[in-house]
């Protein structure tokens, strides 16, 4: 008899292979960008080894080489599962080919099993590389023995699993939450978001934990907290003894646990999948519809309405795009209840610093929790299947756009206005340098705007089958946040450092115009692009 | 209404999906497109409508070309595709205003078209759900709606009895005898030959990319059924 879990891994893998596509479409279009997409892996794959490698440098150079193992266990184990968690929604549940794949003679749970391993071999080269990245740094400062090169390769292949199925259970106790509530996406939205918030605090809150073990040096301090860590997330601790004290006990747990644990959640995740997977996709219809008085709108408002109601009507979609404007509000409101000075004092872990000279920071602070996703990045793609409706439509693809736009920065420049001015009162900002910010946070989230939607405009990918594959996975938001982000992390040191060099009003009104400049450039190139046909 | 003259489209790998097609569609005119799975129907209905691009021939809706002049063209024209992929997040009603929204429909008339329309497929009290929760028939049911409220000059259908009840069909075979008799050209595609022989006054076969017979009804039948016809034009 045929091996039918495998035989179903195998279709979901190649249902989504890049490898298949080239080789049996015959799109030339889409075969390069598939081959863009694979250039552009490539380079953040060396990006991140090189990182790895150069994080067990650092450890080597400072003689805490013994840490790494334990290091590198966290680092992956903490990815893993904070990414599946994020993709557990789409992935394991309410995925669209859920119907097709029930009315086969498959088992509920074998279907989330080979869901679950499909999520871990598409995931498992980005943790292979910080491992056997981690491996080699560690190799060149400890030079262990010969074999425990293959130990350290084969438990990296372990080193995810237990955090994914961590993860994939709390998405399916969310997803089981959830289902129990008429508005069960609502409910699955807000249970990921706390979940996610919880996951920005987790530096504090560990910070919190481990404070009394009165730690003073940095990296000292660092690999203390990781021993602690590792004394909690056993796994780090048996994966750090197998390579480091050749425990074949560590080895045997690492092995045994996950695989006992592997087929533990997906027994008990079998139960309900049935269940939970027809709440997700069923929806009760209300059938009490009256007309009433219906109200005219412009194309480009009604197209903004359009965006607001596919953004809240995914849950994949929302906690993605709208996380960074959750923060931002939660930044703000904190800020404004505990006092800018509390907050700065809790980031900086209480280092002498002068608050005020942090001020002229306030609107990018707040623009990298904004700015960190544009929906406009995802919306060109996620049209989808949906895409006949704009393009039979006499709308222009410019209107189509503009409507995209208005749509984000009605979402970004409340948020940024609201989270600035509470910042600003806290900080005892004058009202002249509150309104600069407020036109700088503007100006931010409408260069946001626009240059998130030439990205998604020049990268649209409208063949996907789960929507996790543009929303987390598109090459639009991948060239639209990691450059974002890291421009404006450095933004926001070189403001102070500016700020204290010149003044303030003259620094903000500069960087307004610098803002409103690129914003202006990205929209007429957002025009440009409208004018091509198809 | 609707011209198409020398029509082809061609894949990358060199077949041809449609080639050489010509055909026109009057005012009043109700035309049937029939031929097999994958003789081209579709991807001549897509490119009539703007979604598909192709690079020889020449459609013209009411004057204009779709290639030269595509937004003249789909301001005059409504498509329901066979499979509608409606924004699944909208309610219907919010869907019909978006459509609404789009062809610049007032308030007041909006309300009393999508009333007439969503009444007569009885749909009204379901306006309020998600497109989600929708079953097929449903949604082709907006889909037909969303088309008629903008009252088109030209209304393009890819198999639209597909899934439809029998009272859904009947109303929409009614609607279109009337729209039809409004001066409102429609051309239509479908598989079912009785429908096409007891609605149509003109069709045309397609068989392989290639308009194999096209005329009047009774140019076609000459006195015997579409059926014995559209088998005589496919040997």
């Amino acid at each position: 008899m045929r091996n039918r879990p495998l035989i179903l891994l195998r279709a979901l893998l190649l249902s989504t292979s890049q490898g298949n596509i080239l080789k049996h479409s015959t799109d030339k279009k889409k075969k390069k960008r598939i081959v863009g997409g694979i250039v552009g892996a490539v380079v953040l794959y060396i990006l991140l080894m090189a990182y790895s490698i150069l994080m067990c440098i650092g450890y080597g150079q400072v003689g805490l080489i013994d840490a790494a193992p334990v290091m590198c266990a966290l680092i992956i184990s903490m990815l893993a599962f904070i990414f599946t968690v994020l993709k557990t929604n789409g992935y394991l549940f309410n995925f669209k080919e859920y119907d097709m794949l029930m009315s086969l003679p498959f088992e509920a749970s074998t279907v989330a099993a080979c869901k679950f391993l499909y999520m871990y071999i598409k995931s498992l080269p980005w943790y292979l590389s910080i491992s056997v990245s981690m491996m080699i740094g560690y190799g060149v400062y400890a030079k262990p023995a010969f074999y425990v090169y293959p130990i350290w390769i084969i438990l990296g292949f372990f080193l995810p699993v237990i955090p994914m199925l961590a993860a994939a259970f709390l998405g399916f106790l969310i997803a089981r939450i959830g289902a129990g509530f008429r508005k069960t996406n609502i409910v699955q939205t807000v249970l990921t978001m706390i979940f996610i918030i919880f996951c920005f605090s987790l530096r504090f809150i560990i910070e919190g934990i481990f404070k009394d073990d009165k730690v003073t040096e940095t990296l000292e301090m660092t690999s203390q907290i990781t021993d602690n860590a590792a004394g909690v997330y056993l796994p780090a601790r048996w994966f750090s003894d197998a390579v480091t004290g050749n425990s074949v006990l560590g080895i045997l747990l690492l092995a045994g646990v996950s695989a006992a644990l592997f087929a533990a959640v997906f027994a008990l995740v079998g139960r309900s999948y049935r269940n939970i997977n027809s709440a997700l996709r069923s929806h009760a219809a209300a059938r009490n519809f009256r007309m009433t008085g219906q109200k005219k709108h412009s194309v480009v408002q009604a197209i903004a309405f359009k965006e607001f109601r596919r953004l809240t009507g995914s849950t994949v979609y929302i906690t993605n795009a709208a996380i960074g404007e959750v923060l931002a509000l939660l930044l703000g409101i904190v800020t404004l209840i505990f006092g800018f000075d509390t907050i700065v004092s809790v980031v900086t872990q209480g280092a002498p610093i002068d608050t005020a000279i942090l001020r002229p920071a306030i609107p990018f602070t707040l623009y990298f929790f904004v700015g960190m996703m544009s929906t406009t990045a995802c919306s060109p793609s996620l049209e989808g299947k949906n895409y006949w409706i704009v393009q039979s439509l006499p709308i222009e693809k410019k209107t189509l756009y503009q409507g995209k736009m208005l749509f984000n920065l009605y979402l970004t420049i409340p948020v940024m206005a609201f989270s600035t001015l509470c910042m600003c009162v806290s900080a005892g900002v004058p009202v002249l340098d509150t309104i600069l910010y407020l036109l700088l946070g503007a100006a931010l989230c409408a260069f946001s705007t626009a240059w998130g939607c030439v990205c998604g405009v020049k990268h649209m990918r409208l063949d996907w089958e789960n929507e996790i594959e543009v929303v987390k996975q598109g090459s639009a938001v991948a060239i639209y946040l990691l450059p974002n982000m890291f421009v404006v992390m450095g933004l926001v040191v070189l403001v102070v450092f500016l700020g204290m060099r010149m003044d303030h009003r003259l620094l903000a009104l500069i960087l307004i115009l610098i803002a409103s400049l690129l914003a202006a450039l990205s929209y007429l190139r957002v025009l440009s692009l409208s004018r091509r046909r198809f | 209404m609707l011209e198409i003259r020398n029509y082809s489209k061609s894949y990358s790998e060199g077949k041809k999906a449609a080639d050489n097609v010509s055909l026109s569609v009057m005012s009043g005119d109700i035309y049937g497109f029939i031929g097999h799975n994958g003789a081209g129907k579709s991807t001549t209905i897509r490119a009539v409508v703007g979604v598909l691009d192709f690079t020889e021939g020449e459609i013209f809706i009411d004057g204009h070309s779709v290639k030269t002049e595509p937004m003249e063209c789909k301001k005059v024209t409504a498509y329901i595709p066979d499979n509608p992929d409606l924004y699944e997040n909208l309610t219907g009603i919010q869907y019909l205003n978006f459509i609404a929204d789009v062809f610049d429909i007032g308030a007041a008339d909006r309300e009393e078209r999508i009333k007439k329309y969503a009444d007569a497929f009885e749909i009204t009290s379901s306006l309020g759900d998600t497109i989600s929760s929708y079953s097929h028939g449903m949604k082709q049911k907006v889909a037909i709606i969303s088309a008629l409220i903008h009252s088109p000059k030209l209304l393009v259908l890819d198999e639209p009895f597909v899934g439809l009840d029998p009272k859904a069909t009947f109303t929409l075979k009614e609607i279109m005898h009337e729209m039809c008799g409004q001066g409102t050209a429609i051309f239509f595609s479908t598989h079912v030959l009785d429908v096409a022989e007891k609605l149509c006054n003109k069709v045309a076969m397609i068989k392989q990319g290639r308009i194999i017979a096209s005329g009047t009804m009774e140019e076609l039948t000459e006195g015997h059924s579409l059926e014995e016809a559209f088998l005589e034009a496919d040997k």
